[in-house]
């Protein structure tokens, strides 16, 4: 029988630093930690872009020689680093790993994870996973140089040829950054099916915990995939198989098949967390609940659903049978409905309301334009007639980044902005954030608005020069790049700034009056290291029940 | 009186049987596609490792959530036993008429109960909502008063 203690309030021991942030359990510090570093990466991953779009400014090749001559591998390096950067250790690990770590367990007025030391572990497995990536840009490579250039998919036989470390570096990262999303997803998994506050049924738990708990089973499905297609060209290369090689019997094509079973759905693993805070934040400044609820819900379990039986969209140029690509064809622009459904929920969301266009409000309208703008490129993509042209150029490239990197930023900014008081206790500067909103939107959209043009025209992917004829959009993209780029740094000095000298916001709930506010609001800025160790009541977030 | 205090836990077995059966089909998916190729050898263990993963999981959260209370009242005897995750056993008795029942609302765990007798002081529903501990504290006080006033 447990004694009884009496501990009155504040009875918690402070961590030193070190004990705090280098050896934490709690769901909050992790995920900090996790924005941290994907912002840091985030860093160099933008830097190689910000290179690439300086090279790509003019005709010829200016920066990227040896020896006075072109060299193609830089180019792939940069290309390669970029990618992996971003798919694996950016975009997902701020969302769901930042994000998700934070504020899911409070929305759903759980104390902790439901194992907090295995999301330690998570935390500190993507970490290992970073430094072999960035490792691998710099170990010996593909031609006798350094990095790998073979593109994030990692195809065969390109990938199970290069010679060098720099490959077997890259699939360690990737293999590495599996383990701790799906250690973290079954952590997300566990924490939200058994963990919400008594009388939350899965019918009532907020828009965000519910985006994160698909995301999670999304990665629970998807990325054991990948592990074993990556395992397989671990083995191809190093230890004589001979999976994705036609002359043991193996098949190259398979490869694409598997990886782009894991990459379609990686995808929507990138944008649903965001869908999530999208919804919170058009409620909070339209000063209205979500409109349709449950249909919100069914949407993303049906996108997530859809986009498992999608991913030969990709590589409609393999040589698929006719029927093989209209079922894929069909099945893409199926995925349009349920999308359609949330983007007309948040319009209907907004319509009447009293819309207050606050900076986290901007990065969610931001959101909504170039999400549509990237779904509808999507839709004349997932033609395979049209495909034909477009596949491999520049076109593709402006579509996914529309859809996945600026839709999934915009949404991490949004989300920066709207809990940056909650997190830090202190309020931005609110000029700055719309300044920063401004100079982003104009620049993304300058960037890749114009790389439609460039793939109409003709001009293909991954090359390190092009014809004169394609000078203009390029020089106008690369400006795009460069105001991007400045608006990046523009926000870490708001962040610093706000940190430290940001406005002390003391009011748990500081947006003002919310229709349907979620837990955290009930909670000081920033919330206690411990929350909810007594569960929160019924009435604290049923706000149906109190009206 | 008798009444036996379990922690919340939200996932019941249904839920947890579908979303186990869901993600058994969802991972069995793409072997069928690979079915006869060498490859589906090579994907096995990790889909296997995932299904496990997760499973281990939610039995084991599920495990910790088997704590129980048990508290029971006779006009001679209150007894509490507490069943812990593992299975250890703890228990203690008193005699009601000289049990003192404390809710203390200033505790960092909010409406701290605790029961007083038989030279020890114990806690009681620590794993309940602060709300649940005021409606035990006030049952168990009725309890109480009105065996005390039967033997009087």
């Amino acid at each position: 029988m447990a004694d009884a203690a009496h501990p009155h309030a504040g009875h918690h021991d402070e961590p030193g630093f070190f004990t705090r942030w280098f050896m934490s359990t709690n769901h909050k510090d992790i995920g900090i930690l996790y924005i941290v570093v994907s912002a840091t990466l985030g860093i160099v991953a933008v830097a190689f872009s910000v290179y690439m779009r300086l090279e790509l400014m003019h005709p010829g090749v200016q920066y990227l020689n040896i020896d006075g001559e072109p060299n193609g591998h830089l180019w792939n390096v940069l290309i390669t680093g970029h990618g992996i950067l971003m798919m694996f250790f950016v975009v997902i690990p701020a969302l769901f790993g930042g994000f998700g770590n934070y504020f899911m367990p409070l929305m759903i007025g759980a104390p902790d994870m439901a194992f907090p030391r295995l999301n330690n572990l998570s935390f500190w497995l993507y970490v290992a996973g970073a430094t072999m990536a960035v490792l691998s840009i710099l170990a010996p490579g593909g031609d006798g140089l350094s990095g790998t250039g073979v593109g994030w998919v990692l195809y065969a036989p390109l990938s199970t040829t290069e010679g060098g470390m720099s490959m077997d570096f890259a699939i360690f990262a990737v293999h590495l950054s599996g383990a701790s999303s799906i250690l973290g997803a079954i952590n997300m998994i566990t924490t939200f099916m058994n963990m919400r506050a008594p009388g939350m049924t899965l019918h009532k738990v907020p828009l965000f915990a519910w985006s994160i708990m698909v995301t999670a089973f999304m990665i629970l499905l998807a990325l054991p995939v990948l592990a074993g297609a990556i395992t397989m060209l671990l083995t191809d290369r190093n230890f004589g198989t001979t999976f994705f090689d036609p002359s043991g019997g193996g098949d190259p094509i398979l490869y694409q098949h598997i990886l782009w079973f894991f990459g379609h759905p990686e995808v929507y693993i990138i944008i649903v967390p965001g869908f999530g805070i999208v919804s919170h934040v058009i409620s909070t400044f339209s000063r209205k609940p979500i409109f349709g609820y449950l249909p919100m819900v069914y949407a993303m379990i049906a996108i997530a659903a859809l986009g498992f039986v999608v991913w030969a969209h990709h590589m409609y140029t393999v040589g698929m049978s006719i029927t093989q690509q209209s079922y894929f064809m069909l099945a893409t622009m199926v995925i349009a409905v349920p999308t359609g459904v949330k983007i007309f929920s948040w319009i209907a969301t907004m319509w009447g309301g009293s819309i207050e266009f606050k900076t986290p409000m901007l990065w969610a309208l931001g959101f909504l334009f170039l999400f549509t703008v990237g779904g509808v490129t999507g839709i004349v993509l997932s033609q395979a007639a049209i495909d034909r042209s477009y596949h491999d150029t520049y076109y593709v490239v402006a579509h996914f980044h529309y859809v996945m990197s600026l839709g999934a930023v915009f949404c991490i900014f949004a989300g920066v902005y709207y809990w940056i008081g909650k997190v830090t206790g202190r309020q931005y500067p609110e000029w700055a954030g719309k300044l920063h909103f401004w100079m982003m939107f104009i620049g993304a959209n300058l960037t890749f608005f114009p790389q439609h043009f460039l793939g109409r025209q003709g001009m293909p992917r991954r090359y390190l020069d092009y014809p004169e004829q394609f000078t203009l959009w390029n020089t106008v993209s690369s400006y795009g790049a460069f105001l991007s780029a400045a608006s990046f740094v523009f926000f870490f000095w708001i962040v610093f700034y706000t940190v430290r000298y940001g406005q002390r916001v003391t009011e748990p709930a500081y947006w003002g009056p919310q229709p349907d506010p979620t837990l955290e609001w009930t909670l000081p800025n920033p919330p206690p290291a411990h929350t909810f160790e007594t569960l929160p009541t019924q009435d604290m977030w049923d706000h149906s029940r109190s009206h | 009186m008798a009444v036996t205090l379990r922690p919340n836990r939200s996932l019941t077995p249904a839920v947890g049987t579908g979303l186990m059966a869901l993600l058994a089909a969802g991972l069995a998916a793409p072997l069928i596609g690979l079915a006869g190729t060498k490859v589906a050898w090579g994907m096995l263990p990790f889909l296997i490792a995932a299904f496990a993963a997760l499973y281990a999981a939610l039995r084991r959260n599920q495990q910790d959530g088997r704590l129980s209370e048990e508290l029971k009242l006779w006009s001679d005897l209150i007894t509490v036993v507490r069943r812990e995750p593992r299975g250890q056993i703890l228990s203690w008795h008193a005699n009601p008429f000289w049990v003192r029942v404390r809710l203390d609302p200033d505790a960092r765990l909010e409406n701290y109960l605790t029961l007083q007798g038989n030279g020890r002081e114990i806690e009681l529903g620590a794993f309940l909502s602060p709300w649940e501990r005021e409606s035990l504290y006030r049952d168990l006080m009725d309890a109480l008063a009105g065996m005390r006033t039967a033997r009087n």
